[in-house]
């Protein structure tokens, strides 16, 4: 088997290098980059603080610990928003499914399209177990040099966002830790799948982009949607106040994930349009250039329905230019109230323990197609 | 125009009874019935797109037939598959070579697919030919090439070599040696090869039987010797006494609408009888002949 996991290395060689020198490459800029972070040294506190260059008039002047607090954080900042940094962490989304579809295209439709499969299939007997022997080796290159690749995006996600354990917060959890090895083997799974069933490589590669990208896009909501729900748990909204501000989601660098909500008027379960007829009822809108800060803290589902919106800390919506629209000063009891459910931080390790069994079981999925395809297809 | 009943099956190395396929609306095989006997070396010979690569591919278990049966070596290869390809040494029509590996991965990749491969053995016939082992194989020549399909296949020590047009694109030095190889390994192991070509020359002085295939179907299987012997090349106005015409096509200049006559076995006997020397028609006419029956002869008449 040594002799067969090297000789189709050999025969796929320029995937092979060029796999390698990516993710190697790739997890040394992750390694690096969150050192850049790190080096900074900036106290959490600073980054709390920060307020992106904005002083308040109203203020008094900032003490001179104050500005060295500031310019800690904007080098934080800049170095976290810089396009090197942007880079890397799209490199790092993107890497598994990458390194998938350029390793599993080639697999089967290369054999078939330079006419070796005839000779291997023949020499062979089982074809199965032919195509076992590729695999395997497949899933040894692929699964070491991804998990190199996604502990290094942990490693970095830890350093874009200090005070957030990267074990236990679903900031960005989709593309970094070992979820990356799961989805690197969907991918080639998915990949040397179509290359069965298509015979061709460039249309494999095409066609598994689409899929592999278009699953990957999809795969937030799908879960949230349909898998998740049954574990989400009701979200204390009392901090979410205290915080001032909400930000929801993977990717918004809170360390629960938002799933969804429901919202409540007098205790009543409502739709969201009946929340908005609610507040078309009660609000009242008047031209004003800023908005007006008023003492209720409850927030309207309707901003912060998507993951990621945010609403003002002060329950004041902006409407056109030169419009504000305030609640009414309602008993806070009676207005609409939203339920967030969301899966905790702590729940981390279960949930991606669960998403990377579905890729697995996709992946053993496409396998079997695979299999099954090679088994019945010409060689030719 | 059916086949003659050259070999017994309980000796036969490969055997196909009633095999059809159909690609489509095309008819690749239809019902042809083959035995090839144990020790022989058969010569399938047709036109392009007769039927030959499917006939080897149905042996190989490419291509599942839609009626009838074939068995390689006593198993039929598409119900007992591995079973079946161990027996059977392949040769495919182009050279299969990796690219990038060498002739020794070569080697090495059929010592890890097939678990009766002889390395030593196809290295010892690949050294004979002066083929560097380091070499990679996608920078071989033609004929070297071939010799690696072919060492590759003997490797294996099966006892049923298909051999699928390997001469096609080979020069004629080449092809020499090529058939010389096949014939003392083959000679030397008492395997079965069936050897198929559109090259008559070729396979005329290497095969001891010869099968024509045209059309789909069976034009003629009987030894070599036998189609040479009982047939015979003349004027269409001057057939044998007791003679069935085979095929009409143009003869050698194209002057000449030639006809090829099947003896009747008395009158073929009684040929060999009567001379020292038999008279004999050259296998290219008979293969001719045969291929001039499946198309007709309204293509061959002279303007």
């Amino acid at each position: 088997m040594l002799t067969r996991i090297r000789l189709t290395l050999k025969q796929h060689r320029f995937e092979t290098i060029a796999i390698s020198i990516v993710c190697l490459g790739l997890t040394a800029a992750a390694l690096i980059e969150a050192y850049r972070l790190n080096s900074l040294n900036v106290p959490l506190s600073c980054l709390q603080s920060y307020q992106g260059g904005y002083i308040d008039p109203s203020q008094a002047p900032i003490s001179p610990a104050q500005a060295h607090c500031n310019e800690l954080a904007k080098s934080f900042f800049d170095t976290k928003g810089s396009l090197d940094m942007n880079l890397v962490q799209l490199l790092l989304l993107f890497a598994p499914l990458l390194a998938g579809i350029v390793f599993g295209a080639p697999l089967v439709a290369r054999e078939i399209e330079q006419g070796t499969a005839p000779l291997s299939w023949a020499l062979s007997g089982s074809r199965r177990r032919w195509l076992l022997g590729k695999v395997l080796t497949g899933v040894l290159l692929l699964a070491p040099l991804m998990l190199a690749v996604g502990l290094a995006a942990n490693v970095l996600e830890g350093a874009l966002n200090p005070g957030l354990n990267p074990n236990a917060s679903f900031s960005n959890y989709l593309g970094r830790g070992v979820i990356d090895v799961f989805w690197v083997l969907a991918a080639f799974a998915g990949t040397f799948a179509l290359g069965t069933i298509l015979g061709r490589t460039m249309p494999a590669v095409v066609l598994a982009l689409v899929v592999c990208f278009f699953v990957r896009a999809a795969w937030d909501a799908g879960m949230t949607h349909f898998v998740l729900r049954p574990f989400a748990v009701e979200q204390v909204q009392q901090d979410q106040q205290q915080q001032g501000y909400v930000v929801y989601g993977p990717g918004g660098g809170s360390a629960d994930m938002y799933v969804y909500y429901k919202s409540f008027i007098d205790g009543k379960e409502v739709t969201d349009a009946q929340v908005n007829d609610w507040y078309q009822q009660n609000m009242v809108c008047v031209p004003m250039s800023t908005p007006t800060p008023t003492p209720s803290a409850s927030t309207s589902p309707a901003d912060s329905s998507s993951p990621g919106a945010s609403a003002t800390p002060d329950n004041s919506k902006m409407g056109d230019i030169g419009i504000a629209c305030q609640g009414p000063a309602f008993d806070p009891s009676h207005m609409p109230q939203q339920v967030l459910y969301v899966i905790p931080g702590s729940w981390y390790w279960q949930t991606v323990a669960l998403e990377s069994g579905l890729l697995l079981l996709g992946s053993l999925f496409c396998g079997a197609i695979a299999f099954v395809w090679v088994d019945r297809r010409r060689p030719y | 125009m059916g086949a003659d009943a050259g070999a017994s099956t309980a000796t036969a190395a490969l055997v196909a009874h009633g095999l059809s396929k159909r690609f489509r609306k095309k008819v690749a095989l239809d019902s042809v019935d083959l035995s090839v006997p144990a020790g022989s070396i058969t010569a399938l010979v047709g036109p392009n797109g007769a039927g030959k690569t499917t006939l080897i591919r149905v042996c190989m278990a490419f291509e599942r037939p839609n009626a009838g049966r074939v068995e390689v070596d006593g198993v039929d290869p598409w119900r007992h598959r591995s079973e079946a390809l161990r027996r059977v040494g392949y040769v495919p029509q182009t050279p299969a070579v990796y690219r990038g590996l060498s002739v020794e991965d070569h080697l090495a990749m059929a010592r890890s697919l097939h678990s009766g491969f002889d390395a030593d053995y196809a290295r010892r016939r690949l050294d004979q030919l002066g083929i560097p082992l380091d070499q990679r194989a996608d920078t071989l020549s033609g004929g070297q090439g071939a010799q690696l399909g072919l060492a590759i296949a003997l490797g294996t020590r099966a006892n049923v070599l298909l051999l699928d047009e390997p001469l096609a694109n080979l020069d004629p030095l080449a092809r020499r040696e090529f058939i010389q190889v096949l014939l003392d390994a083959v000679r030397s192991e008492g395997s079965t090869a069936l050897l198929s070509s559109h090259i008559v020359t070729d396979v005329e002085d290497a095969c001891d039987r010869l099968v024509i295939l045209g059309g789909g179907k069976i034009r003629l299987d009987c030894p070599l010797e036998q189609a040479r012997r009982t047939h015979r090349l003349t004027d269409a106005d001057s057939p044998p006494p007791g003679a069935t015409a085979v095929g009409s096509f143009l003869g050698k200049g194209g002057q000449k609408v030639m006809t090829l006559w099947r003896l009747a076995a008395a009158a073929a006997d009684g040929a060999d009888g009567q001379s020292a020397a038999p008279e004999t028609t050259s296998l290219e006419d008979v293969v001719l002949g045969y291929l001039a029956a499946g198309r007709g002869t309204a293509g061959l008449q002279l303007n």
